[in-house]
């Protein structure tokens, strides 16, 4: 049997006295799509970058895919690809040349063709020569979205996919999304806009101020009972 | 994908984002420049003193611009993704530290016809074997400033914090560095100082790797 895509046990991360995010225990099974929802300083992205191994525990631990988060980091780097609210990408460079980059860095095999077709699909073809700096922000996370395309990760972690992004680019995260669910890996999606993100999720999670408030299957959760912890309408 | 090749892939891109901006090279040749005209003057154009001062403008120069390339990574919100490239994050120092290596052999290079007009020097003969010190000396200088410009990344006063730090541990390098100059200058032999230097840079290009994996774990 398969290691599941995400198994944690009391994960918790602190920045100094601060408790960012205390004792999530989850297991995330093949191809699903987890929702994360929770409002700002929820412990969303927290949990995202601890699940890419960007920050290492404070206490509890994880695995992704069978690799434990603190033993075997690189292991579950390469499985992995976070899709930051920012975009780790370099402003000087065109959206061509970034790309390339993260094909040499990851080994990619990915040639001049293959990245212009990249480029094509996310509706940055005539862009794809320009220097980043010029981008818009949806351009720049149409640009993100093709790294993480490029990379083929079996977690795929979304960090507020859809700000700045118009219909058109909300589409591609649903693609990317689809596309690596029918691979038979796992995709995490934090995002305030949740109403766009029950169209795509299997589970929800709910954090308020870093704690596991609430967790079902998405069929299981009405919007009064998902609104109540992320404190809101979308 | 061999370290080799991330390690190129990484000094290729440092180099274009360099040649794009041109804001650390351009730094580092002014601030060096300055410094070698400034002492120049108030030492006197005496040869002797010229390998000192040519050697303080280098050691200086680093120091202002060692830490530029990962502070900008730090500032655009790259170094994360950077980071999370999997494989050895050996190689990513490896590429910066080539990277830097190749701005401050290229800063040399700009300092020695200066250097030849200023102390009214015959350098042509001993290009070579000065070029051939710069590049030890530069090995050490970048090695070292590799590594504390990952130690400096996340600390405020960071610019303050880089001299400090970076000033007396490549007094070694800048010492041997002003010594083989000299010899090689006057055409006497090096003596310990060429096994010295490449001892340092030896000791530095093994340890700071493995320092800068160990930095770079909870960036």
């Amino acid at each position: 049997m398969l290691p599941p895509p995400i198994e944690t046990q009391g994960l918790s991360r602190r920045f100094g006295l601060h408790h960012a995010l205390r004792d999530v225990t989850l297991t995330l099974p093949p191809a699903t799509v987890l929702l994360l929802v929770g409002p700002n300083g929820a412990g969303k992205t927290t949990l995202l970058r601890l699940l890419a191994t960007a920050l290492r525990p404070s206490r509890g631990g994880g695995s992704v895919f069978g690799h434990d988060l603190v033993r075997e980091p690189d292991a579950v780097r390469r499985v992995t690809a976070l899709v930051g609210a920012v975009g780790g990408v370099y402003a000087s460079l065109t959206g061509f040349e970034n790309l390339a980059f993260a094909a040499a860095m990851t080994g990619a095999a990915s040639g001049r063709p293959d990245i212009l077709t990249l480029l094509e699909r996310v509706g940055l073809g005539p862009a794809g020569g320009q220097p980043v700096r010029t981008y818009s922000q949806g351009m720049r996370r149409r640009l993100v979205l093709a790294r993480a395309w490029l990379l083929r990760p079996r977690l795929l972690l979304l960090d507020d996919p859809y700000g700045g992004m118009d219909a058109e680019g909300a589409d591609l995260v649903s693609a990317l999304v689809g596309e690596i669910r029918a691979a038979g890996g796992a995709v995490v999606l934090a995002t305030h806009e949740w109403e766009r993100g029950l169209t795509l999720a299997d589970r929800i999670l709910a954090l308020v101020d870093g704690r596991q408030a609430d967790a079902a299957d998405v069929q299981g959760v009405s919007t009064s009972r998902l609104r109540a912890p992320v404190g809101g309408a979308a | 994908m061999n370290g080799f090749q991330r390690a190129g892939a990484v000094a290729r891109k440092d180099l274009l984002l360099e040649w794009r901006g041109r804001q650390t090279v351009t730094a580092m040749v002014v601030f060096a420049l300055l410094v070698t005209l400034l002492l120049g003057f108030a030492l006197g154009g005496d040869s002797v003193r010229a390998s000192a001062i040519l050697w303080i403008a280098l050691g200086l120069a680093a120091m202002l611009g060692a830490g530029r390339p990962m502070l900008a990574e730090a500032e655009g919100e790259t170094l994360e993704a950077l980071l999370l490239y999997p494989g050895s994050r050996e190689h990513l120092y490896w590429g910066k530290c080539a990277a830097l290596g190749a701005m401050l052999l290229l800063l040399w290079a700009a300092l020695l016809p200066l250097a030849g007009i200023l102390f009214n020097l015959d350098l042509w003969d001993r290009l070579p074997a000065l070029l051939g010190v710069g590049a030890l000396g530069v090995a050490g200088l970048a090695a070292l400033g590799t590594l504390f410009a990952a130690l400096a990344v996340h600390v405020r006063g960071r610019e303050l914090l880089m001299p400090l730090l970076l000033l007396p541990v490549s007094l070694p390098v800048v010492l041997a560095g002003v010594r083989l100059t000299e010899a090689t200058l006057t055409r006497e032999a090096p003596g310990l100082w060429l096994g010295l230097l490449a001892a340092f840079d030896v000791l530095f290009l093994l340890t700071a790797p493995l320092l800068f994996e160990v930095l770079m774990e909870d960036a």
